[in-house]
């Protein structure tokens, strides 16, 4: 059946019917090519949300002190709350808190050389590169040495680092003696960083800047947990804490603002849920987009079978089977809708490709330390299979109608006719 | 060959329009038979039903033994294909096909591979002179080429039955005696042939002529085109 004479008849129809060929293949290939779009666009917008806590593990917690919002037991409302040694301490009482890195923040001025920059330095713990994912480009960060002994290293930031290696004309800044406030750190790590401003970004151990500072304030506590699981643990858990956190700073467990309690685990299962409505919002306009173009294929088959009705009238006088001149009329269909699909599909990923290309150049220059909005944005071959069998299968449904007509027709009519 | 009992067909159109009134007829293995008539009477409904193109509402038709009655679309398209051979007034070649691929058509319905296909369609195209047409689209050729060009493919299958719709009807006198004298020599092979005409030069040309009128058999007339001049025009 499907031998050489079988395919050079359905391709022989299409050529003869050039115009109508390519329109209808357009309107397939724009749906299946902006189905990927949509698709890649979808996938890079979650790649890139999502690799920006992607290297930090998810049993995270921040905590940050704010204003209240409500008068209580004879404070004003509008307060500054301030987190102090004693929410450290609570915080290590719990069952559920396996370690806790406050962030002790200090700005300063650090100077190498002929540089000065101002940077801001944070005094945390070895765990707080895993809650912020903080990726190191050369070095390493704080270890439980430097805590132990109060070591005074310091971890600087890339773009810092490259501005200090330029003007001082030095290869690495790795082992070198930089100040800050007038103390003397050795530089032993460099880490991408956040681009905010002209700051630089350093972090040492928690325990040398206390040590140095005596600082009983803190802008921000993070901690791991363990055992919260879910969602629902998570929030039970996120209550207790304010109950706690409202006694011990006299503030309503009710205040919504006083403190925010912010789990990473949470932030992803939101994200997460996002990110699936987002793709369900994209696949149903992708098929909206493709219904179209399946629709445009079934009536141009409809056109085409009609003007054939006097042809096929004929191959039936004959002797041509019924099946023959269905599958004749459905694969034509088939092959429109496959190859211009694929035309789609390709042009697609190919798109997708050289943004995703664009995009990758574009971080190498800008030194890796973006916040990225769209990474890989690329689509799998799931997605690709599953289109491909889409693909066929409103193929068929476009012909089939209109050739199961012509099949019906009786052969004096077909050939009558006009 | 061909039994019909009692055949009876409406269109329902618009208006039912009773065009075949209980037709009985029987045509023997190798005979020519021509049917006449005028204009409406019902001949090409007649040839319609015998080709298996159209249905019959009432009545029997026995073609080569078997009854043609409520057949499946596959088992009529075999009785097409393998015992039938059509040529028509406006000859039905397919239009962007060779006059060798159409002469060749039937046999790709029948499952046979292209290259004996096609020796046997360029035979035929020989038989009847169209050799060096045979790469010729059915545009570029003449009427009377394009009637030899549908005969071939009515006998490329080797038919035991050819049915004719006028297939003069659309050429020159000269042409039609030409393509009268092809089809007789193709019935002197043992076809049976039926021919629907309304020319009586025609008709004189085959041994049996039935003549029809308002969807009844008028008369059938024996003949003896043995009698007639070829050398004379028939029209
Ligand atoms: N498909 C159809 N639907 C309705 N009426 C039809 C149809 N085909 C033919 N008729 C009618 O049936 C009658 C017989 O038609 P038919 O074609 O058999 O005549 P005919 O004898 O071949 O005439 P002619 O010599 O003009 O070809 C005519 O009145 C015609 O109008
Ligand atoms: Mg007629």
């Amino acid at each position: 059946m499907f031998n050489r004479d079988f395919w050079s008849e359905i391709f022989m129809a299409l050529r003869r019917n050039k115009l109508r060929t390519i329109l209808t293949g357009f309107a397939i290939s724009w749906g299946i090519f902006m189905l990927i779009i949509l698709l890649s666009a979808g996938n890079g917008l979650k790649n890139g949300v999502t690799s920006n806590f992607a290297d930090r593990i998810q049993n995270t917690y921040h905590i940050w002190a704010s204003f209240t919002e409500l008068p209580y037991k004879g404070h004003k409302a509008n307060r500054y709350i301030m987190l102090n040694n004693k929410d450290i301490q609570l915080l290590e009482t719990l069952y559920q808190v396996e370690e806790v890195s406050p962030v002790l923040s200090q700005g300063g001025t650090l100077i190498f050389g002929e540089k000065s920059k101002s940077v801001s330095m944070e005094g945390v713990k070895p765990i707080y590169k895993n809650i912020e994912g903080i990726k190191m480009v050369d070095g390493r960060f704080i270890n439980e040495n430097d805590m132990k002994n109060k070591m005074k290293v310091v971890i600087i930031d890339k773009n810092t680092s490259d501005e200090l290696m330029r003007i001082n004309g030095v290869s690495t800044m790795i082992g070198k003696t930089v100040f800050i406030n007038g103390l003397s750190f050795t530089v032993v790590g460099v880490c991408k960083g956040q681009p905010w401003g002209d700051y630089g970004q350093c972090y040492a151990p928690y325990s040398t800047l206390q040590a140095l500072y005596n600082v009983n304030r803190y802008y921000q506590l993070t901690f791991i947990t363990r055992g919260l699981n879910t969602k629902e643990d998570n929030e039970a858990f996120q209550k207790e804490l304010k109950k706690k956190l409202a006694a011990l700073h006299e503030f309503s467990p009710d205040d919504k603002r006083a403190v925010w309690i912010d789990s990473q685990m949470v932030n992803s299962l939101e994200t997460n849920r996002i990110f699936n409505t987002i793709n369900i919002f994209i696949w149903v306009i992708g098929i909206a987009m493709l219904i179209s173009g399946v629709v445009g294929v079934s009536n141009i088959m409809r056109i085409t079978v009609k003007e054939r009705t006097n042809e096929i009238g004929i191959r039936k006088a004959l002797g041509a089977k019924p099946r023959s001149i269905l599958l004749s009329i459905v694969m034509e269909s088939l092959v429109i809708t496959t190859i211009f699909g694929y035309i789609g599909l390709f042009c697609g990923m190919g798109v997708m490709e050289i943004v995703n290309m664009v995009l990758k150049t574009g971080e190498v220059a800008t030194g890796g330390g973006e916040m990225s909005v769209f990474v890989n944005p690329t689509v799998d071959i799931k997605i690709v299979v599953s289109a491909t069998l889409v693909l066929i299968i409103s193929g068929v449904a476009a012909g089939f109608a209109p050739a199961w007509k012509s099949v019906k027709v009786k052969p004096i009519e077909a050939m009558n006719y006009r | 060959m061909i039994k019909l009992n009692n055949i009876n067909k409406t269109y329902f159109g618009a208006q039912p329009l009773h065009v075949l009134k209980g037709i009985d007829l029987e045509v023997a293995e190798g005979e020519l038979v021509s049917i006449m008539g005028a204009s409406g009477s019902g001949k090409s409904t007649l040839l319609n039903i015998l080709g298996i193109l159209d249905n019959y509402d009432e009545g029997d038709y026995y073609l080569a033994g078997k009854l043609v009655k409520n057949l499946s679309e596959n088992q009529a398209a075999e009785f097409r294909n393998k015992l039938i051979g059509f040529i028509f007034q406006s000859f039905n070649l397919i239009p962007f096909k060779t006059a060798l691929e159409n002469v060749a058509l039937p046999l790709f319905y029948q499952g046979v591979n292209r290259k004996k296909r096609n020796m046997m369609a360029m035979e035929y195209l020989e038989r009847f002179g169209l050799k060096d047409w045979a790469e010729h689209y059915p545009n570029e050729l003449s009427g009377g080429q394009k009637q030899r060009v549908s005969i071939a493919r009515a006998l490329v299958t080797s038919p035991k039955i050819i049915l004719a719709d006028e297939p003069t009807g659309a050429l020159d006198s000269k042409t039609s005696a030409e393509v009268m004298q092809i089809l007789r020599e193709v019935n002197a092979t043992g076809i049976t042939m039926v021919i629907v005409t309304h020319e009586r030069g025609i008709a004189n040309l085959t041994r049996k002529i039935v003549h029809l009128k308002d969807g009844v058999i008028e008369s059938i007339e024996e003949n003896d085109p043995d009698k007639m001049d070829f050398t004379k025009e028939i029209k």
